[in-house]
């Protein structure tokens, strides 16, 4: 039986987005365990492992964020597919190799088969590399990494009963990284696998930079020398600080440069807009867009349907 | 007398913004240095120091960007003003305090009103510094002044050189500013008009500016930084904190850099409504009957 777990500090957000992809995904028998946030994310999930190991018949557990929504109908069958392999630990749809911080994504990603969908600027949907096979870059592969992304994870019976989130890193960041370190450094595997999500998330990537440092902290501190590569970086201490504060600095800069670009392309976008609509072609036909406008609606109450629904049904928007 | 000098790395950029403001500027004994540029932005600077050292009378020398134009019409009457105080030994028009290394718009920046014009995206201007924050007006004490324009008094130009150790094209400004300050002498920006010519992109060479800037904290370490140990802090913990910083600063940039795409595709979004529907083609000759009718008018002698 795979059980699902989900941390709700949103209810409105998981009915949205979480429940539709596991009602989706879940079979007959599979338990369903929402659970109230209590605390951080990591005891939260903490909760939901020590309740799930109580379940007999456990094949995998389930964890999703309140804001993403499993898109496939055969998901169950995929996971026990993946989970097939008794050495395997935990399984996501992204994750990435190579990696040294919580920043997992400046190591080599392998696998990102999921939809960032957006609400902002009228809202959007940005689909990672692997969304779609047939266009996925040739790096895109599915099996073993170092770290998984955390908005989807898919527990085997042996992490459930042998594993937990660290709750001393903090409130939210860094507990995917930690925990598939845990998994590996106790010689079982990290794995990806072919299925799919739809992540809502604001386009705003780090909202607490200062709890955000602190775990990228402790992580490498916990870690270094533990697990190859993780915390680990070329030269001296002073080398490395040196070096990690000319590259912050850079970083800010090209911040800096792609906000003046930015303005100015937008600028330039408003300005063609603004001349568009105020030239006397577009005013002078503005009777006639009307009047498709009202021949088109009076079209689609004559069928009866509106036009197609968003894909999996829409998120938060 | 008030000397003008130039490092002349891109002649077009001269000729079309350095070239008009020292013509504005200069007083009718000026001395113009227009030297093609040598090496490093520092040797070629040094080049311009011994040759403006060699002047008797010299009160200042001002060193100007190719891509810097003077705007000031009072400009050497303010330099003047500026160098009274026989302390003060290099002015600038932007400049910061609280400046910790070769970023130096992260610290306090005091700058003139400066005129930042791109020709990006169809062109524009905003107002220079504006992505640093609000920036203190001068005149007023500052550690770094820009080196996109440096005004060097007698003292500075015969006493102290551009560090061609350093010489990674960056930092520059820094440096020059950390050594006469360390010679007990004042760094000053002053209210000076001036507009800055340039890409939007502010650093091109991001691996070259990444080396420069270790080059010149490792240089002035103390100085910029305090010395380890004294507030308990070791390399390893700066280290680790910085390396933090460093990914937190990224992450938020990919996100900013997602928000501001979001903006874009929404205002195309509305463009191409307003471009792809029929009436628009369909009028499509009249505009460019239109078009053609304001060129002509355009061209047309008055």
């Amino acid at each position: 039986m795979i059980a699902f777990g989900s941390a709700i500090t949103k209810p409105d957000v998981y009915r949205v987005c979480a429940e539709p992809g596991i009602q989706r995904a879940a079979e007959p028998d599979s338990v369903v365990l929402p659970s109230e946030s209590i605390g951080s994310l990591q005891a939260s999930y903490n909760a939901l492992i020590d309740r799930a190991a109580e379940l007999d018949g456990l094949e995998a557990l389930v964890l999703v964020h309140q804001d993403a929504e499993i898109v496939d109908d055969d998901f169950c069958e995929k996971v026990r597919k993946v989970l097939a392999d008794p050495d395997v630990g935990v399984v996501g749809c992204v994750g990435a190799v190579g990696v040294r911080s919580i920043a997992w994504w400046e190591g080599s990603v392998t696998l990102a088969s999921f939809i960032h969908r957006y609400g902002e600027h009228g809202g959007g949907d940005l689909p990672a590399f692997s969304w779609k096979w047939d266009q996925a870059p040739p790096y895109a592969r599915l099996g073993q990494v170092d770290t998984l992304d955390g908005f989807l994870l898919v527990l085997s019976p042996w992490a459930v009963q042998n594993v937990r989130f660290d709750e001393s890193l903090g409130q939210l960041h860094g507990y995917d990284l930690d925990f598939c370190l845990q998994v590996r450094a106790a010689g079982k595997k990290v794995v990806t696998a072919d299925f799919r999500a739809i992540h809502n998330h604001s386009l705003t990537l780090v909202n607490d930079p200062d709890g955000w440092i602190e775990a990228h902290i402790k992580v490498a501190t916990k870690w270094e020398g533990k697990v190859a590569g993780v915390g680990a970086g070329a030269g001296t201490w002073k080398q490395r600080a040196l070096r990690a504060d000319a590259e912050r600095e850079a970083a800010k800069v090209v911040g800096y440069s792609n906000a003046l670009e930015s303005d100015a392309r937008v600028a330039e976008l408003e300005r063609a807009l603004e001349e568009a609509r105020g030239s006397i072609s577009w005013r002078a036909t503005s009777p006639l867009r009307g009047f498709n406008k009202t021949r088109r609606a009076a079209g689609r109450r004559v069928r009866g349907s509106s036009t197609g629904a968003p894909l999996n049904g829409a998120g938060p928007r | 007398m008030i000397a003008f000098g130039c490092a002349i790395s891109e002649p077009e950029a001269y000729r079309l913004y350095a070239e008009p403001g020292i013509r504005r500027a200069k007083e009718p004994d000026s001395e113009v240095y227009a030297f093609s540029a040598v090496g490093t932005i520092f040797r070629s600077y040094n080049l311009l120091l011994d040759t403006a050292a060699q002047l008797e009378d010299l009160e200042a020398l001002v060193l100007v960007h190719p891509h810097a134009q003077i705007t000031d019409p009072a400009f050497c009457a303010k330099v003047r003003e500026a160098l009274t105080d026989p302390d003060v030994a290099v002015v600038g028009a932007a400049g910061a305090r609280g400046v910790r290394s070769i970023a130096w718009w992260e610290g306090e920046v005091v700058a003139s009103d400066i005129l930042h014009r791109y020709n990006d995206h169809g062109g524009g201007q905003l107002r220079a510094l504006s992505w640093a924050g609000d920036a203190l007006p001068p005149p007023a004490e500052v550690e770094v002044v820009d080196g996109f324009l440096m005004i060097l008094s007698p003292w500075a130009v015969r006493n102290v050189r551009f560090d061609e150790a350093l010489g990674l094209g960056h930092g520059y400004d820094v440096d020059y500013c950390l050594q006469v300050r360390a010679a007990g002498r004042k760094v000053m920006v002053a209210d000076l008009g001036l507009t800055h010519h340039r890409s939007l992109e502010l650093i091109a060479d991001l691996d070259l500016w990444v080396e420069a800037h270790i080059r010149v904290a490792e240089k002035w370490e103390e100085q910029l930084y305090g010395p380890v140990g004294d507030n308990g802090t070791t390399w390893e913990q700066r280290g680790r904190q910085a390396e933090a910083e460093r990914e937190a600063e990224r992450a938020i940039a990919y996100g900013h850099a997602l928000h501001r795409d979001a903006r874009v595709l929404l205002l195309q979004r509305a463009l191409n409504a307003v471009t792809s529907t029929r009436s628009w083609w369909l009028t499509e000759p009249l505009r460019r009957l239109n078009k053609a009718r304001a060129d002509r008018r355009e061209a047309s002698p008055r």
